[in-house]
């Protein structure tokens, strides 16, 4: 039996007033057998892709590959996949499940206990289930008057801290990306479907830019994260000359401290903090720098 | 009697349907939203003006490119910065690449089986491979349109205040105009499919708001009009229409004059058919409605009309800029200064409006978003509650699958609505 060490990440949102913290899970690391011995039932592998609060772009990006999408629903039993079909989910067991977007109401966070209950394998699809991504950026504002300038009548609405769903769940494996790449999708795509976990290489953004041809942005003093964010993306961004902003979340091995004394001269630590907001960074980048400081100790 | 169904699949976002009779009269049609809040309105207050493009995209996975072209425009008009013909046309005919491949997923994959009574899309596409083929070659032209103007289809990257970051590549264009032809017959083929699908008949007066502009088919720019004879600037829209959140509900709705109205391809097509084009217009014309039409059911072949429009539309546009220097679509300096700008632009499921409030220094300081499913929910409401009491005999079952149709033939996106 392959084990599997997982780090959760227990992590209380920056400016969090109101968390809840028995939902959160308390254990540093967590020993958890994985159900990869066990056969595959005779007949194709369960599959459903659930949505919780996003834009459903990533839904779109597996739609979007077209007859590539087509063949992967041929290959599986699509027990769920709200986009294309109306019929009601069976409530079975099922051998993966892949979760987009995040947990923002009490129907939302039902769907994900209850996808992790049934799945062999539960996955993150994209950076909002991974990493927070936009729904997280309210966290870092003041929490009344943020929803107050939105709606004037605020009974009835839910309106939590955002938490990535490895605060909810045990993840397995995350498919980074606002929105996921499809042709890693493919790429990693039959190993979950064997029941094995995929693991992506740890390699900065630039190793795909600098294979696309690209002019560093840094050059130009143009602040990119492209060196310490997850490659894998193709460096979309950069390609567009549009700066790597993390949506693929910090490489295990990037260098955190050396990025940011780099950008100092690019832009000012409000921006900087400003800008890893947006795809829910900065609460792991916060986490980041205390360790680094911690091991330098 | 209750009708409830607690979750309508096949739309974006998430809500459920509840509509109350008593005695053969409709007492109450409601959706009941459960799409989570993001409060993208809120957030984006405080921070620089050139976050809001991206931030504001991430509202909707399908129509990422209008978001983000309209926060672009509302900037624009609240800093006066102009931008060049060549970076008009550009965004113009990335919006008609987005109007392709929305309705494509949608006229096909979203809509089309309630009407040959299947419940998924894989027993859809095994039945119809040949047309599913068809739907899903327009859809990737218009998604490689986007690609190579956008840098990306979902949430593209290239677009800013002022222009482009990156010119698109003229070797990509030029081959893009080739397949365009292919396109278009294509598409008027699966319009000979789709024009004999068994629509049902319904029809219920409604006011129809979209943009309208002199000598071409609004899509980027243009005043509001109406069918009802409404025209005003899109300055004045907010004077003009009543944006209201009701209490215990997450989406605001809007209302012209009190009354409900209704955004969209079946709008556009009532109030600017005399502008499309020609093959467009003679496909529009095969359908045989005598205007206004007033069959919601009908929006769906109007978005078939606006995909034979767009594709006509895209190939005229390639041409001009290939005809022209590509590189005065790369934004120009200018100068970040405080303002109010509104801008309104045509998504595919109806009029988008933004507006911005910026200070001195380009931070926003405000911002308003009205998006379509906003504008067309209570409408959607209305119409239902005159067409239950046509589909009260029927089974449970058999009634819930005609208000899903329904409700789908509308095109809701409900991540939009709430953002």
């Amino acid at each position: 039996m392959k084990i599997k060490v997982i780090e959760e990440k227990n992590k209380i949102p920056t400016r969090a007033k109101a968390v809840k913290a028995k939902k959160i899970v308390k254990t540093k690391k967590v020993v958890v057998a994985k159900i990869a011995n066990k056969k595959v039932e005779a007949g194709k592998p369960r599959v459903a892709i659930v949505s919780l609060t996003s834009c459903e772009g990533c839904q779109f990006v597996l739609l979007d590959l077209g007859v590539r999408f087509l063949e992967f629903t041929e290959q599986v039993e699509l027990v769920d996949f709200r986009l294309i079909e109306d019929e009601e989910d069976d409530g079975g067991m099922l051998d993966l499940v892949l979760v987009e977007g995040n947990p923002v109401t009490k129907e939302n966070e039902k769907t994900l206990l209850s996808a992790r209950k049934r799945a062999k394998l539960l996955v993150a699809l994209g950076n909002c289930a991974a990493m927070g991504g936009i729904p997280e950026m309210k966290n870092y504002h003041e929490g009344v008057s943020t929803i107050k300038h939105v709606y004037k009548y605020l009974q009835g609405i839910t309106n939590p801290e955002i938490r990535e769903i490895n605060n909810f769940v045990k993840v397995d494996f995350v498919f980074p990306g606002c929105p996921i790449n499809g042709e890693e999708f493919l790429k990693c795509i039959p190993k979950l479907l064997k029941g094995e976990i995929p693991t992506l290489p740890d390699q900065p953004v630039c190793v795909e830019c600098k294979k696309a041809g690209n002019r560093c942005l840094l050059l130009d003093k143009k602040p990119c994260f492209g060196p310490m964010i997850l490659g894998g993306c193709n460096a979309v961004c950069p390609s567009s000359r549009a700066q790597c902003q993390g949506c693929r979340g910090l490489r295990e091995t990037g260098n955190v401290t050396a990025m940011r004394a780099m950008l100092k001269n690019m832009m000012s630590d409000e921006q900087f903090q400003n800008m890893t907001e947006i795809f829910g960074l900065r609460d792991d980048l916060e986490e980041r720098e205390k360790k680094d400081k911690r091991k330098k100790r | 009697m209750k009708i409830k169904i607690n979750h309508i699949a096949k739309i974006e976002g998430h809500t459920g349907f509840m509509a109350s009779v008593l005695n053969g009269d409709v007492k109450s049609a409601k959706f009941q939203v459960q799409e989570g809040v993001r409060l993208i309105e809120g957030v984006l207050i405080g921070r620089e003006y050139q976050d809001m493009p991206l931030i504001a995209q991430r509202i909707c996975g399908i129509c990422p490119v209008v978001h983000n072209l309209t926060s672009i425009k509302a900037l624009e008009n609240a800093m006066g910065v102009s931008v060049t013909y060549e970076t008009k046309k550009l965004r113009t005919l990335l919006e008609y690449a987005q109007f392709i491949h929305s309705h494509a997923l949608h006229l096909f994959f979203l809509s089309l089986a309630d009407f040959l009574d299947m419940n998924n899309d894989i027993e859809l596409i095994s039945k119809y491979s040949a047309e599913a083929k068809m739907a899903i070659k327009i859809r990737e032209y218009g998604m490689e349109i986007v690609k190579i103007v956008g840098g990306r289809v979902v949430h593209p990257l290239t677009n800013e205040v002022g222009g482009f970051k990156k010119a698109p590549d003229r070797e990509a264009l030029k081959k893009l105009v080739g397949d365009s032809e292919d396109i278009l017959q294509i598409a008027l083929s699966l319009g000979e499919f789709f024009r004999g699908i068994k629509i049902p008949e319904f029809s219920r007066v409604t006011e129809y708001i979209s943009l309208g502009k002199n000598g071409e088919y609004a899509i980027y720019d243009g005043d509001v009009i109406s069918n009802l004879g409404l025209h005003i600037s899109v300055k004045k829209f907010e004077n003009n229409f009543l944006e209201l959140q009701k209490q215990k509900e997450v989406i605001k709705r809007v209302k012209h004059n009190g009354q409900s109205y209704m955004v969209g391809a079946i709008a556009r097509i009532n109030n600017n058919r005399a502008k499309l084009r020609d093959n467009a217009s003679n496909y529009l014309r095969s359908l045989g409605w005598t205007f206004p039409d007033y069959n919601p059911f009908h929006n769906i072949l109007a978005q078939m009309v606006e995909v034979i429009q767009s594709i006509e539309e895209s190939k005229r546009i390639m041409l001009e800029l290939l005809n022209s220097d590509l590189n005065e679509v790369i934004t120009k300096e200018y100068k970040v200064c405080e303002g109010v700008g509104v801008a309104a632009i045509e998504a595919p499921r109806g009029t988008l409006y933004y507006h911005v409030d910026v200070d001195a220094k380009g931070y926003v300081k405000n911002v308003n978003i009205i998006t379509p499913t906003a504008q067309f929910l209570s409408n959607l409401e209305d119409d239902i509650a005159e067409y239950i009491p046509q589909i009260l005999k029927l089974k449970d079952k058999e009634k819930e699958k005609k208000l899903r149709a329904f409700i789908r033939a509308y095109d809701p996106c409900i991540s939009c609505a709430v953002h």
